[in-house]
């Protein structure tokens, strides 16, 4: 289903957020908005190397966008002095996983980090010293640091080697319901407090964006739709969970010059709906 | 042409094409304030010490042309050997080599640095610190300072090297460092009083940064248990509601009757059970025409309270518990009045351990004959009453205490006279002067004004609290 990838089309976007970036100098954007920008130019980087250069060097971009996540997370939490090796085992993963991706073995790449990462960060938080209090926390911080910012990062680069262009969609449709919801933000509590409109109002344009799409991505338009209406729910359900993480992670507090967070703050929603849209793509059309 | 000399020499070229660019992408590095560095031609640099790393971070941020201009303080004995370390570390940053056993005999080339115009770079701790803290200043930044009042001081605020390469560790983890120049100050005055204001800048900073990160929360579920005690009518319960109001973590108060509070304003709760017992059989102790009908019922009510403060922290969970009277001491004091001819400070710190089940006397000891009450809370296995974790006696005159239970017009009790009133004060005397070798009492004379009692049991609360927080 997926031959014959357009490239032009995709070196256009990436020489206009290039430009964008460029400016942004002039442009005099707010800090969050910036580093969205800058994030996401990162992506199509990755998108466009893997058409013009060759997958490797795609994936190792990601990885090198993966550590650079997990870093800004592990200095953000209170880890323990000899959770140390537990750190360094999260650290090690992502080589291990960006080579199994770059080889296609799906089977390697999928249990590498939850299964055998995960039992290995307990057993080297334990060796890491003497003191028990607090392992359960510090295990349970490096995994989820490890899923959120390796793991789930790790699909939209076994997404790329699938197609290319369904990445693109994905990494579109998930700016487009990022923009609606930032600059509808609201300063309610709660789950529901405006964030069915939000959805609402992003599904027309993500699910017209998936259609529109249709023939540089090759995903019959019955599909396209769902995943149009599926991203913004997961783009939803992702920022939410995250307003919670980050003003734990000491982030919210931090919007104003966001010195703290950046990466984490602008790619929380991609990396929360890359892997459903992974698994949606893998299990219906391939 | 001597600019591009210094540009291209080997020190410069190794810092910018190798140090920099190896720190920034294994640690990562942002910086806040560069501007107030960029236009200094020379400059005194100060920075908290926790890593190795800070060093280098510290070389990030100055322009190429200062690279060479630019010296840390080092301790040589820390760098003499091997000789390829000091041989690295020379060639970098060529340091003023300071003997830490002799500091000032550094100031003679850290003076002619400064008069050829270099700049310095100085980590005024002295040595690497434990934890994120910042440590006393040593005093040789103020003198240097004060020497050199026309060169301005920067002081630099290093965050995230105590993480990514801490004192003790044996390798370095790659986390994000955060660098916050502040703008250049010049401080004139005492040498003391610089170094002092130094500190207090850098702290402040600290603190703002601080106050961004993740802690772990570790909410400690065994309650501080505060004890007001004195006399009737010495204004204990009155004392008590007056310290909540300071305190804005949930509290509750064990007095006649049981009160909780949250943020200082009272709230209810689910009613306790021991308590209506407790206030039940304390209403019947009050009734008692003589002592010896008030023994019983006084002593049961005490057990009951005693009982009622486990309750409380299992069922309400309250930060804070002040109580009217502690059971343990209230039934030391009493026994004054039955068997005043024994009471001592002796006497006292043994019954202390008795009732608190602490002791490893034989039964046939002394005290047990002098006062047959303790046999029978041992066989009844009630020997496990809990000492409070502070003590606060409020010392008023019995006079003056009887004169305000006359003036509150209820019932008087038993023993609410001049003479039963200054043998129990006495006996809390000398049962605080006991209990003071050991633990946490303030003696407080209740002749000040209310707010002004208040004030020095908080100041007392407030440092036992924090010395047993830093204790765990």
């Amino acid at each position: 289903m997926f031959h014959n990838i357009p490239v032009t089309p995709l070196v256009w976007v990436f020489g206009g957020l290039s430009l964008l970036v460029f400016i942004k100098y002039i442009l005099r954007l707010p800090a969050r908005v910036e580093a969205y920008l800058k994030h996401l130019w990162v992506y199509f980087l990755i998108i466009t190397a893997a058409e013009l250069t060759g997958f490797k060097v795609s994936v190792w971009i990601l990885a090198a966008v993966c550590f650079v996540a997990l870093r800004e997370y592990l200095s953000l939490v209170d880890l323990r002095f000899q959770d140390r090796w537990g750190v360094w085992g999260a650290y090690f993963a992502i080589p291990f996983m960006a080579y199994f991706i770059q080889i296609g073995w799906y089977g390697m790449f999928i249990v590498s980090i939850p299964i055998y990462i995960f039992l290995i960060i307990p057993f080297l938080v334990a060796l890491g010293g003497t003191k028990t209090e607090g392992t359960v926390f510090s295990v349970g911080a490096i995994d989820f640091g490890l899923f959120l910012f390796v793991y789930c990062a790790g699909h939209i680069g076994y997404l790329i080697l699938y197609s290319t262009w369904s990445t693109v969609l994905l990494v579109l449709n998930v700016t487009v319901s990022d923009s609606i919801a930032f600059l509808m933000s609201t300063t309610g509590k709660g789950p529901w407090n405006g964030k069915i409109i939000k959805y609402l109002i992003a599904v027309p344009f993500t699910a017209g964006l998936s259609v529109l799409l249709i023939t540089l991505t090759g995903i019959p338009w019955h599909h396209s739709i769902i995943i149009g209406t599926i991203i913004p729910a997961i783009v939803a359900i992702g920022r939410y969970a995250m307003t919670y993480i980050e003003a734990d992670l000491g982030i919210a507090e931090d919007y104003d010059h966001l010195r703290r967070g950046k990466l984490i703050n602008s790619s929380s929603s991609l990396l929360f709906t890359a892997p459903v849209i992974f698994h949606y793509i893998r299990y219906f059309l391939t | 042409m001597k600019k591009l000399a210094i540009l291209f020499s080997p020190c410069v070229l190794t810092h910018r094409l190798l140090l920099r660019p190896l720190v920034k992408l294994i640690f990562g590095v942002s910086i806040i304030g560069r501007e107030h560095i960029r236009e200094l031609d020379q400059f005194i640099m100060i920075a908290n010490h926790n890593s190795h790393l800070d060093i280098f971070l510290l070389f990030q941020i100055l322009e190429p042309d200062k690279i060479c201009r630019t010296h840390p303080l080092a301790a040589l004995d820390y760098f003499r050997t091997p000789a390829w370390l000091f041989k690295t570390v020379d060639f970098l940053f060529r340091p003023v080599w300071v003997d830490r056993n002799d500091g000032s005999a550094s100031f003679p080339e850290i003076q002619a640095r400064l008069d050829k115009g270099q700049s310095i770079i100085i980590f005024p701790e002295g040595t690497r610190g434990e934890t994120s803290d910042i440590q006393e200043f040593k005093k040789g930044i103020g003198i240097i300072a004060k020497d050199n009042a026309k060169i301005p001081i920067v002081p630099v605020y290093l965050e995230g090297p105590e993480r990514s390469f801490p004192k003790k560790a044996s390798f370095p983890l790659p986390l994000l460092n955060h660098i916050t120049i502040c703008p250049p100050q010049i401080l004139r005055g005492d040498s003391s009083d610089i170094t002092k204001k130094l500190y207090n800048h850098l702290k402040k900073i600290a603190d703002e940064e601080n106050k961004f990160r993740q802690h772990r929360v570790k909410k400690s579920l065994k309650p501080f248990v505060i004890a007001v005690i004195g006399i009737d009518g010495s204004g204990k319960s009155t004392l008590s509601h007056h310290l909540i109001r300071f305190f804005h973590e949930d509290c509750c108060f064990i007095g006649d009757d049981l009160e909780l509070f949250s943020n200082g304003k009272p709230h209810i709760s689910q009613p306790l059970i021991t308590n209506e017992l407790r206030k039940w059989v304390g209403r019947k102790a009050k009734k008692a025409k003589n002592l010896k009908l008030y023994k019983v019922p006084k002593i049961a009510e005490l057990l009951l309270r005693d009982q009622l403060l486990s309750e409380v922290e299992r069922w309400y969970r309250p930060d804070y518990i002040f109580m009217d009277g502690a059971p343990l001491l209230n039934i030391i004091a009493w026994a004054a009045l039955y068997r005043g001819n024994f009471f001592n400070e002796e006497v006292c710190a043994k019954a202390l351990d008795v009732l608190q089940g602490r002791d490893a006397l034989s039964s046939d000891d002394i005290i047990f004959e002098q006062f047959p009450e303790l046999v029978g809370f041992r066989k009844l296995n009630l020997n496990h009453l809990k000492l409070p974790d502070v003590v606060i006696f409020l010392d008023v005159p019995p006079e003056v205490c009887l004169e305000r239970i006359v003036s509150r017009g209820k019932s008087i009790q038993a023993h609410e006279n001049l003479e039963k009133l200054t043998k129990l004060r006495n006996a809390y005397q000398i049962m605080c002067h006991a209990l003071s070798v050991h633990h946490p009492v303030c003696q407080i004379s209740g002749d000040k004004s209310l707010d002004q009692l208040a004030q020095e049991a908080i100041l007392f609360i407030r440092r036992v609290g924090r010395d047993t927080h830093e204790k765990n």
